[in-house]
């Protein structure tokens, strides 16, 4: 190949180099090459490989030094970061307003029953009220772990259940004692309850109530499985997931389009 | 490295052998090239593209400096500052004093005193 072919060739390789690095050096290393080729003291044998290695090797960092300078601009940045926070802090949002509507929401066929059974055992206190029917059901016992219908539980003011249309592998459960004592003082409240854990656990959305009768108080525990709320609160978090995903994703695309169409400009010059 | 400060030792082999080449005199992007592949001069075989994206970068860190003499406008020569030459010095003695421990080592032959 003659001398004139390899310059030539090698004049058109430097279009490959950053527009920046092209036009400040690019004379330069045609004129360093030129005499590189015209010095017999190293032998085209050894002086083309260098060639050809260098090429490859300073067009990978001069095009990483490139981008380092185009995106690392600290306005760029700080406002992508800034975008990034926007969207992670309304994916949060996009999840956790369904999610507690959901949850919320779960309560409520409980709300009711606890109530209307709270009102009639006030009246008859919770052993006389048992024995009267206030449970009297005609759907037969709701296993706790397979359906989704709500139940109802008596427990005395020691917390011993006295009465229950729902059990749990033959058994009425009992919450912590913590619940009973925090209902005790405020009356009422509702809960997330796990009587069984681990692979087989069941998770009830419960609210447990005072029955105020002076001479046989006690608590009404009204519950219902989550497990169908939770599969709905799941895809909701799927949802907001991919959008929180999906967002950063514009904003990445976003931030190299405008970070590309944003550099510093150099002139034209031929190579 | 820093703008305007002395360079983390160590050097890179190119860096090392450009700083060294402009230490004697300002020299063209070539006669560097030559200098720094020879054993004195650090024997680094680099091409163009390394060369020039060196002395970019030590241009900016304040190491080296386009003198402006040049015999034809496409070869541009280049000089050491104050900075460069510091750094050279600094990256000079961090190898003596590894020389040296090579050499009480045995693992160079001692110089003989003559």
């Amino acid at each position: 190949m003659t001398t004139a072919r390899l310059k030539a060739l090698y004049a058109r390789a430097l279009r490959l180099y950053p527009a920046a690095f092209r036009d400040a050096y690019g004379a330069a290393m045609r004129q360093c090459f030129a005499d590189a080729l015209a010095d017999r003291s190293i032998s085209r044998r050894t002086l083309l490989p260098l060639v050809l290695k260098d090429l490859v090797i300073s067009l990978i960092k001069e095009h990483f030094a490139m981008l380092r300078e185009t995106y690392s601009r600290p306005t760029l940045v700080f406002n992508a970061l800034v975008l990034a926070g926007i969207s992670t802090v309304l994916a949060l949002a996009l999840y956790a307003i369904p999610q507690q509507v959901l949850r919320n929401g779960a309560n409520d066929p409980q709300i009711e029953m606890a109530t209307n059974l709270k009102a009639r055992l006030d009246f008859y206190g919770v052993t006389n009220g048992l024995i009267q029917g206030a449970l009297a059901n005609n759907s037969g016992i709701v296993d706790m772990a397979r359906s989704l219908s709500p139940f109802l539980i008596v427990y005395d003011d020691q917390g011993r259940a006295l009465g229950s249309t729902g059990q749990l592998e033959g058994q009425t459960p009992i919450p912590p004692n913590g619940i009973f004592d925090y209902v005790r003082v405020h009356g009422e409240e509702r809960v997330t309850w796990q009587p069984v854990h681990g692979s087989g656990s069941v998770r009830i959305a419960a609210v447990v109530v005072r029955v105020n009768n002076g001479s046989q108080p006690g608590f009404v525990l009204a519950g219902r499985n989550l497990r169908e709320v939770e599969t709905r609160e799941s895809q909701v978090r799927q949802m907001a997931g991919i959008t929180w995903i999906s967002m950063l994703g514009l904003i990445l695309v976003g931030t190299v389009v405008f970070g590309w169409i944003s550099r510093p400009k150099h002139t034209q010059a031929t190579v | 490295m820093a703008n305007g400060t002395a360079a983390a030792s160590p050097l890179t082999p190119a860096v090392f052998a450009i700083l060294l080449a402009l230490a004697e005199s300002e020299k063209h992007g070539y006669a560097i090239m030559k200098e720094a592949r020879t054993a004195r001069g650090g024997g680094v075989a680099m091409g163009p593209g390394t060369l020039y994206g060196t002395l970019d970068r030590l241009i900016r860190d304040g190491l080296v400096e386009e003198s402006g003499t040049s015999d034809d406008e496409r070869r541009r020569y280049y000089r050491l500052k104050a900075l460069g030459r510091t750094t050279l010095a600094g990256e000079v003695g961090r190898l003596d004093a590894a020389v040296a421990s090579a050499r009480s080592l045995g693992l160079l032959p001692q110089r003989s005193r003559r």
